[in-house]
């Protein structure tokens, strides 16, 4: 192998040219693009760029922003969107709904088992320790009733086309997951761009999605309450995610509370309202589970309420998503998710997994260590793209801090083989290029389970970047899931 | 309604009604220096009195004085402070108010924040401040137009009206009250100056007709029954809104309403003649106390009221 870092024969050989969302491999575009396409020729480069600047206007003066603290001033700016919608044809996306409700399901009856029998664990499907002693398994939660065994209430999964055009699931995200208020503001923002495009290519609406968050809220307290009371938990103006918090919020016409407006008294929660105390029966939460209740997770944590875990133990108050749902996405016990859903539903998964090194195990570790530089290696409790090495794109110092830490601490590590993510086509600088895309449905589990026929598409904005986290420099874009052309599903 | 609500609700409409009663106090006292009298200066130096802020008397120049009060971050008695602050409040209950109400409001302070702010207000000071009152004027007719009328407007509008009674009690002050070793203010200029920073010269001249005399100014924002910026008006809303909230709460005579009635009476029974025998200041001091006995009130029945009284049986 040559000694040199900076050729890439070892990455060309690991992975085959990244799938194109819009452009077949001889170059013709593909059906589900024609529309777009064809009114795509029709706009200058000018006019591109004003309707992209108008859509960044939109977002600003909506308030759809994160805050940039400095030292002097703080700044607001928008999560970088891109105008051009990612279109994804009606029969693959079928598969991916049916891959999704069956990972759902699956993956909640784990929780439901992990937390109470712990079947799988015996039957040695899944290693007891990795579970057990995974941070995020909640040992509070164990013997807990959860109503329909709907653990996860709200997911949001993270897919990514490989270059043989198949979807695979590179993350659940089970605890609680954002993105969803930009799926809905980048619709808003793509009808306003291309109303007619949007209009003739039979795109299926993602609006229903608040009020079938409200009633998969309200179907996990229907056993005992007849119309509860439903209220959003936030950590308040400063989370970056708050834009959202206030969004599903309105949109479903619910409180939007945080930890100081709540009182809990006799395992009852209240919150404080002009007219006294209020009961609330369902509380989204859109607080970590350490901050929940500083009297059983974290006791400096000032973001929820002193005794709330304590009233969800007595049945007095559903906590979705249910705390220690984390287990579930660790990324160690990710690469057992295939054999999770044999053990439970005696399928085999529609929606493949990456295939995964789990450095806990010798062999698998001394493979990953010969090749830091092909593969991407991950922190199992780490997300949001932090301490994550991707080879292919790191120096040799990175590599060799990379490998002191796994020595160090293998079970923490998993490994990857570097995946080139699909390209779509992005409207960059006055120019239409292509850039690595993943895709994040929302799926949402209460009484049953329903995907909404949208999705956010994540963006990795630089060139060649395969990292489309929003704290690396990653933008969104719309994803328009069409109707069946037989007109089923419209 | 969350108390915490109520309280953003509430301090949004006090933040905007100052924004935009600063707003014309600059503008008549930048207008006013467009004139080389002796009756400008007097405007100018009643402006900054009303103003309340010792920083700004001691501004080199009136120009100086406006640019700092409009824009000055670093001074929580500012224009920006001031919109900053009914901002943070809104986005702390963007789910209670409508995208339309938001968007107006979200609008003025990305202009002030903007980086060329500075710029675009030395550029044309009075365009800027004019353009702002405008933009008050449409947030508060968006959420006129697009808001549920129901406690949290009550809790909004109790925030303007409470705030615009005490500022108008307090220009006021300046320039009638008997304590200030001033001269009174006589000049016709002066006057309809004075009228401006009320926003009352058009409709005090369908009243008064361009007969400018200190006792009807006096008469005309103390105790007109319609002008919206006369302090009777004021009363008047405080009562009514207040009211609207108890009657939600099923807590009648519970403290802030009763005050708000007997603030209330005492303008709309008030006469001229009888204000005068008092005196202007005294009376003044009496409507500025009772509004701070509201306001306190309000905060002991419906945002922090202690836990212990409300907790079920």
């Amino acid at each position: 192998m040559s000694a040199k870092r900076d050729d890439l024969p070892t990455g060309a050989k690991t992975s085959a040219l990244p799938y194109d969302e819009m452009l077949a491999p001889d170059g013709r575009v593909r059906k589900h693009y024609h529309a777009l396409e064809a009114r795509l020729a029709t706009l200058s480069p000018d006019e591109l760029a004003e309707r992209q600047k108008t859509q960044e206007r939109f977002f600003l003066l909506q308030g759809i922003t994160f805050t940039v603290y400095g030292a002097e001033s703080s700044t607001e700016r928008i999560i970088p969107t891109d105008i051009l919608p990612r279109i994804i044809p009606a029969q693959e996306w079928s598969r991916i709904e049916a891959g999704l409700i069956q990972r759902l399901r699956a993956l909640n009856m784990f929780l439901a088992d992990i937390y109470s029998e712990q079947q799988i664990l015996m039957d040695g499907v899944v290693p007891r320790e990795l579970v057990l002693q995974a941070p995020s398994y909640r040992r509070e939660m164990q013997n807990l009733y959860v109503p329909h065994k709907a653990y996860a209430n709200v997911c949001g999964s993270d897919l990514i086309r490989q270059p043989n055009g198949e979807f695979a699931v590179l993350e659940d995200n089970l605890r609680v997951p954002s993105g969803v208020s930009y799926m809905l503001a980048n619709r808003e923002a793509s009808k306003r761009v291309f109303p007619g495009t949007f209009r003739g290519a039979g795109v299926r609406s993602v609006d229903r999605y608040p009020d079938l968050l409200l009633a998969t809220l309200k179907s996990m307290a229907a056993d005992w309450r007849p119309n509860p009371q439903v209220a959003v938990l936030t950590p308040g103006v400063y989370n970056s995610a708050y834009y959202e918090h206030a969004y599903l919020a309105r949109l479903m016409g619910v409180p939007l509370v945080e930890g100081r407006d709540l009182v809990v008294h006799e395992n009852m929660v209240y919150m404080r309202t002009t007219t006294g105390l209020r009961r609330i029966d369902v509380i989204y939460r859109r607080v970590d589970d350490d901050f929940i209740d500083p009297l059983t997770f974290r006791r400096d944590s000032s973001l929820g309420a002193a005794g709330l875990f304590n009233a969800y133990r007595a049945g007095n108050v559903v906590i979705c998503n249910a705390p220690g749902t984390g287990v579930a996405d660790d990324k160690a016990v990710y690469a057992y998710v295939p054999e999770i859903i044999r053990y439970y539903l005696n399928e085999d998964a529609i929606l493949p997994n990456i295939e995964t090194y789990l450095c806990r195990e010798p062999a698998q570790l001394s493979h990953v260590l010969a090749n830091l530089d092909k593969l991407v290696v991950k922190a199992v409790g780490a997300s949001g793209g932090y301490g994550m090495l991707v080879g292919p794109h790191s120096t040799k110092a990175q590599q060799e801090e990379f490998a002191d830490a796994l020595r160090a601490d293998p079970a923490n590590y998993i490994a990857q083989p570097t995946i080139q993510l699909s390209t779509a086509p992005c409207l960059i600088d006055h120019a239409i290029e292509p850039r690595h895309v993943d895709l994040r449905p929302f799926i949402l589990s209460g009484e049953k389970i329903t995907v909404t026929p949208g999705a956010l598409t994540r963006v990795a904005l630089k060139k060649g970047s395969l990292v489309v986290n929003s704290s690396q420099g990653g933008g969104s874009k719309d994803t328009w899931i069409l109707a069946d052309t037989k007109g089923a599903a419209r | 309604m969350l108390a915490r609500v109520a309280d953003s609700l509430y301090w949004i409409g006090r933040y905007v009604e100052r924004a935009e009663h600063m707003c014309r106090l600059s503008d008549v006292m930048l207008n006013a220096t467009l004139d080389r009298s002796e009756a400008a200066t007097q405007v100018a130096r009643i402006a900054l009195a009303a103003v309340g802020d010792p920083e700004m008397a001691r501004a080199k120049s009136p120009y100086d004085a406006a640019l700092a009060l409009a824009l000055d971050r670093g001074d929580r008695g500012s224009i920006y402070s001031s919109i900053a602050h009914a901002r943070e409040n809104a986005r702390q209950v963007r789910d209670q108010i409508t995208t339309e109400t938001w968007e107006r409001l979200n609008l003025i302070y990305l202009r002030m924040n903007d980086p060329d702010a500075t710029r675009s207000f030395e550029g044309g000071s009075q365009l800027f401040l004019h353009d702002t009152i405008a933009d008050l004027h449409l947030f508060k007719g968006a959420g006129d137009a697009t808001m549920s009328h129901g406690e949290g407007w009550s809790f909004l509008l109790l925030g303007v009206y409470l705030e615009r009674a005490q500022l108008i009690g307090s220009l006021l002050e300046v320039v009638f009250g008997e304590g200030r070793k001033r001269k009174p203010v006589t000049d016709h200029f002066a006057l309809t100056s004075v009228l401006r920073m009320g926003c009352a010269l058009e409709p005090y001249l369908r009243v008064y007709t361009a007969e400018m005399q200190p006792r009807y100014i006096l008469q005309f924002l103390t105790l007109d029954e319609d002008f919206p910026r006369s302090i009777r008006f004021c009363t008047q809303q405080i009562e009514t809104h207040l009211a609207a909230i108890v009657r939600h709460s099923g807590m009648a005579g519970s403290g802030p309403d009763r005050l708000a009635g007997r603030l209330r009476a005492r303008l709309q029974y008030g006469d001229m003649d009888e204000l005068e025998a008092q005196g202007a200041s005294p009376f003044l001091k009496t409507v500025l106390d009772e509004c701070s006995a509201i306001h306190r009130s309000l905060y002991d029945a419906f945002v922090a009221y202690p836990l212990e009284d409300r907790l079920p049986a």
